[in-house]
């Protein structure tokens, strides 16, 4: 299987990630490189039986939904570029359905 | 003020200045460590690691200190909260002396992939440390330091303890908090541990585990137990892994554990063969799984919420630009591989089997710790220390370099690296994989064979 230049420009699309046209060519490269090696999953047949392993304890431990303080050690204002009115400002997020 | 851990501070600090040309620390000062010395001053005399300086991976959040994750993304980042390992290691007398230089965002196995410049080898500059942990590792190995933190992955304390000929210790999945710790992989994160020695290493995990309520992956087991060295391994089945002994492994690797393998037989432990077949496939799944939950976890780096905002005009460009410049090229090609298998078409061939891959090699490590092996012990790494350089231009190769560290990984197991000897120099280190929580075992199997075995040595 080849990776294509269009696909990895489709990937970055989104992953929100800004590419280069001269990283392409590079970039295409490693990724089919990567692609390829981790191919070799296939070799394993059919692993419908297998289940999935879940990481950690069995069950989630679930807690009271009381809110608590946060323990900061700066206020929120602190922490960022705007904090108004007990809001954070932050960039405009209306634009999200185009391209 | 002058008390005996304000000399602790200044010795440490002259040290960490000493160790600069190495580029292993990212971030320290003297007037912290004062202030350290004098927080640690105040506990009572039997705190267990009253004193002891340790140096911070910096993908763990301090308040007093940046966090930059290695990333010019988080360029001038300080949390406003302490990750819970800190207050632990405070609670217990420790002074946190440093943030340590690693891959960017723990993505790498050799150090080179900060954005502050690669980590070098305390014992050949020309060489890497390993990776992620490298600064870290490269501090303990450099007695800068008695023991670090660093975080795994897949093996990103145990290889860089192999490289640079110290102890690394990973736990079992859910045995340390990882409240504060900055998420990559998560469900494979684990903060591990540095030490000189096993001992060290032994007491710095014993001073980080247990619940934490801010970490629902945190397990609630009882605390371990102090390390009790024992006489001999007599009644100790200790199993090989025939797959982790390939034939092609490096000559001085292979003597280190064989010198190792008689070392173990000496002290009574039955050595037998075994059979993993599904480890040869640990590389392969990991690095579809990891990337995954690499790209969901680092989504949050888009300059609104977190990272540097970078370019104008409507949202996404903001976000691209910000993530485009910010991220470095290892972890764009994470977070694109990650994206990849993830995506409409390819995550039933990619994703979703590397998941059932996952499975069948935790049931591989099930069944030979059911069949009554204790322990398995492996080589850590293929090879010794690497120069700089040899595998940045191909990632699959840098990527071979965890091949024996990432099953484990995967697994949720405990494992460890210790040193064996070394080979024209450079240090060899051996791996002993544990089942879930039986960490005082394997630390105590390792402190024995340390107290048998010169690691100073060169093997043949």
């Amino acid at each position: 299987m080849k990776v294509t230049a269009e696909e990895v420009r489709r990937v970055a699309e989104l992953a929100e990630l800004a590419v280069e046209d001269a990283d392409l060519p590079a970039l295409t490269a490693q990724m089919d490189r990567i692609v390829e090696f981790v191919a070799q999953l296939q070799e394993l047949g059919s692993l419908d039986a297998a289940g999935v392993f879940v990481a950690g304890p069995a069950e989630s431990p679930l807690r009271e939904d009381e809110p608590k303080p946060g323990g900061l050690a700066r206020p929120p204002a602190a922490i960022a570029p705007e904090f108004v009115d007990g809001f954070f400002v932050v960039p405009r997020l209306g634009a999200m359905e185009e391209g | 003020m002058t008390t005996a851990l304000r000399d602790v501070a200044r010795d440490t600090a002259a040290r960490l200045r000493a160790a600069e040309p190495l580029n292993a620390t990212l971030h320290w000062a003297p007037e912290l460590l004062d202030a350290e010395a004098d927080r640690a001053e105040r506990l009572e005399a039997g705190a267990s690691l009253r004193g002891m300086p340790i140096a911070v991976k910096d993908n763990i959040v301090t308040v007093e200190q940046p966090t930059t994750c290695g990333s010019r993304i988080l360029t001038g980042y300080t949390s406003p909260y302490n990750a819970t390992v800190i207050d632990r290691l405070r609670a217990a007398g420790a002074l946190i002396a440093c943030k340590t230089n690693l891959d960017e965002f723990a993505m790498g196995s050799s150090t080179e992939h900060s954005a502050y410049g690669r980590v070098k080898h305390p014992l050949d500059p020309a060489r890497v440390p390993g990776g992620s942990s490298g600064g870290s590792g490269a501090l303990v190995a450099a007695g800068v330091v008695p023991a670090a933190l660093g975080s795994e992955t897949g093996g990103s304390v145990r290889q860089p303890a192999s490289f640079c000929g110290v102890v690394g210790v990973k736990p079992t999945y859910g045995r340390v908090s990882r409240y504060g710790l900055v998420a990559f992989g998560s469900s494979l994160d684990c903060i591990s541990v540095f030490g000189a020695t096993v001992d060290t290493a032994s007491r710095v995990l014993r001073a980080i585990a247990g619940i934490d309520p801010r970490d629902a992956t945190s397990v609630d087991r009882p605390p371990m137990e102090p390390l009790r060295m024992p006489e001999s391994l007599t009644g100790m089945t200790i199993g090989l892994p025939r797959e982790y002994f390939p034939g092609d492994l490096h000559p001085g690797v292979k003597a280190g554990c064989d010198r190792a393998i008689a070392r173990l037989r000496d002290l009574g432990a039955t050595l037998v063969d075994v059979s993993l077949p599904h480890s040869r496939y640990a590389v392969p799944t990991y690095y579809i799984i990891a990337p995954a939950e690499a790209a969901a976890n680092l989504a949050r780096y888009d300059g609104a919420r977190y990272g540097n905002r970078q370019g104008d005009g409507d949202v996404r460009a903001l976000y691209r630009a910000t993530r485009g410049l910010g991220f470095g090229p290892e972890v764009r090609r994470r977070i694109l591989i990650g994206t990849y298998s993830l995506s409409a078409g390819y995550a039933d061939a990619y994703y979703n089997r590397a998941q059932a891959a996952r499975m069948r090699i935790v049931q591989d490590f099930h069944a030979a710790f059911d069949s009554g092996i204790d322990l398995l012990f492996t080589p850590t790494a293929p090879s010794p220390a690497f120069k700089a350089g040899e595998k940045t231009d191909d990632p699959v190769a840098m990527y071979l370099a965890d091949i024996f560290v990432c099953p484990a990984s995967l697994a949720g197991i405990p494992a460890m690296s210790q040193p064996l000897g070394r080979t024209e120099g450079l240090p060899v280190g051996g791996q002993l994989i544990a089942p879930a929580f039986e960490e005082s075992r394997m630390l105590a199997t390792a402190a024995l064979l340390e107290r048998h075995l010169d690691a100073a040595a060169e093997v043949r």
